[in-house]
């Protein structure tokens, strides 16, 4: 299209995208004093969007341009949401999927804490059989010996 | 000759194989063509660039889901005055190069001298405050990394958080990659102006300037996503 004279934007419509801009960032600053809980980041990203869309859309001539340009850039944008999508879902759910039996992590924490109860009430000399019960010698069942020295 | 092989050439075509304009390189059929495949290359290298400051995004997204309340505190530390400066800035300087390209299009060399020009004042007056946003932290000990040492009233706070470090060291190589792509701009943007300045873009032949302002659009957006992130929220 070169010799034909290229695709030439409105300037009209240059200023008008770039009014647009400044009121966005007015906007985004504007609404970071507004508590709005758990929306605050997805606020923030959606205005950041829009800006970005009318970025790519009208400064850099995608609206105008050969389709396949766009193209490119959306698949590219794709891979960036997979990206942050399955990053998050590991990241943000570590540690919730080891426990993959019916009891819940309470019931399984209690069960425990009451073995421990029995155990403690166990006097701990009644139960000594094997000689790794008998901590301070290493060398096996040679008992007399060991109280002699 | 691709144009010989080519089943039916159209008038157009042909009347520009004549004219054998000096910028058409010969692997090309036509000039629109040439053009086209140059901007397609350039959204290739632009979709690479996106993914290089994703994975920061994501390095980001990962940490502040982890200590929300720690990046939210440490994000008030950074000055928003100064933030929404350098964005009003940096959308600016968008729009001097968007003009720029305008300009050429329609064969004002001198204009479009001037519009890079603007866009190349703009870009400087962002990396000066930038300059003193960065200076302002390290005077308080903020620092990326294990130099993390933060004192002062301001700051005093952010010694008691234990991912508060996490947050500055992301900062600073988002906006230092960031900057790093502004003073790369700056250059490519100064080198145009002194070509357009020797005549040697017309509204037959600019590519150069519609590539860098693609690149230039796309710096600006990294800003228009890293402002709300950073200061902000």
């Amino acid at each position: 299209m070169a010799h034909d004279g290229p695709h030439i934007v409105p300037k009209s419509i240059l200023l008008k995208v770039f009014g647009a801009l400044i009121v966005l960032t007015g906007l985004t600053v504007g609404v970071a004093y507004v508590p709005l809980g758990p929306l605050t980041v997805p606020v923030a990203l959606g205005i950041a969007g829009l800006k970005a869309t009318l970025v790519v859309l009208f400064f850099m001539h995608l609206k105008y341009d050969n389709p396949v340009n766009a193209l490119t850039f959306t698949i590219g944008t794709i891979f960036v949401v997979v990206f942050v999508t399955i990053t998050l879902l590991d990241t943000a759910f570590r540690g919730d999927l080891g426990n993959v039996t019916a009891q819940t992590v309470q019931e399984i924490q209690a069960e425990q804490e009451r073995a421990q109860q029995r155990q403690d009430a166990i006097p701990s000399d009644s139960l000594r059989i094997a000689p790794s019960d008998y901590p301070n010698q290493d060398r096996g069942a040679s008992m007399e010996s060991d109280e002699g020295s | 000759m691709a144009t010989e092989t080519a089943p039916a050439p159209t008038e157009r075509e042909e009347a520009e194989h004549d004219h054998h304009p000096e910028h058409l390189q010969h692997h090309f059929v036509s000039s629109k063509q040439q053009f086209d495949s140059a901007k397609l290359g350039m959204w290739v290298f632009l979709i690479t660039e996106v993914l290089l400051f994703s994975g920061m995004f994501v390095a980001y997204a990962v940490f502040r889901q982890w200590n929300p309340d720690v990046f939210a505190a440490a994000s008030g530390t950074l000055d928003q005055a100064m933030g929404a400066a350098n964005t009003v800035v940096l959308l600016t300087s968008s729009l001097t190069v968007a003009l720029a390209i305008h300009a050429i299009k329609q064969d004002r060399v001198q204009r479009c001298i001037y519009y890079l020009l603007g866009t190349l004042g703009l870009a400087g007056g962002f990396m000066v405050v930038k300059y003193f946003e960065y200076m302002a932290k390290f005077e308080h000990g903020v620092f990326p990394g294990a130099a993390f040492d933060p004192h002062g009233a301001h700051y005093e706070h952010l010694a008691e958080m234990t991912a508060a470090p996490q947050f500055f060291s992301i900062y600073f190589v988002m906006t230092g990659i960031h900057g790093v792509h502004v003073i790369i701009g700056m250059i490519v943007i100064g080198v145009l102006a002194l070509m357009a300045w020797r005549g040697s873009f017309s509204s037959e032949w600019y590519t150069p300037v519609e590539l860098t302002g693609l690149y230039w659009h796309l710096v600006d957006i990294v800003w228009i996503f890293l402002f709300p992130l950073l200061y902000l929220i």
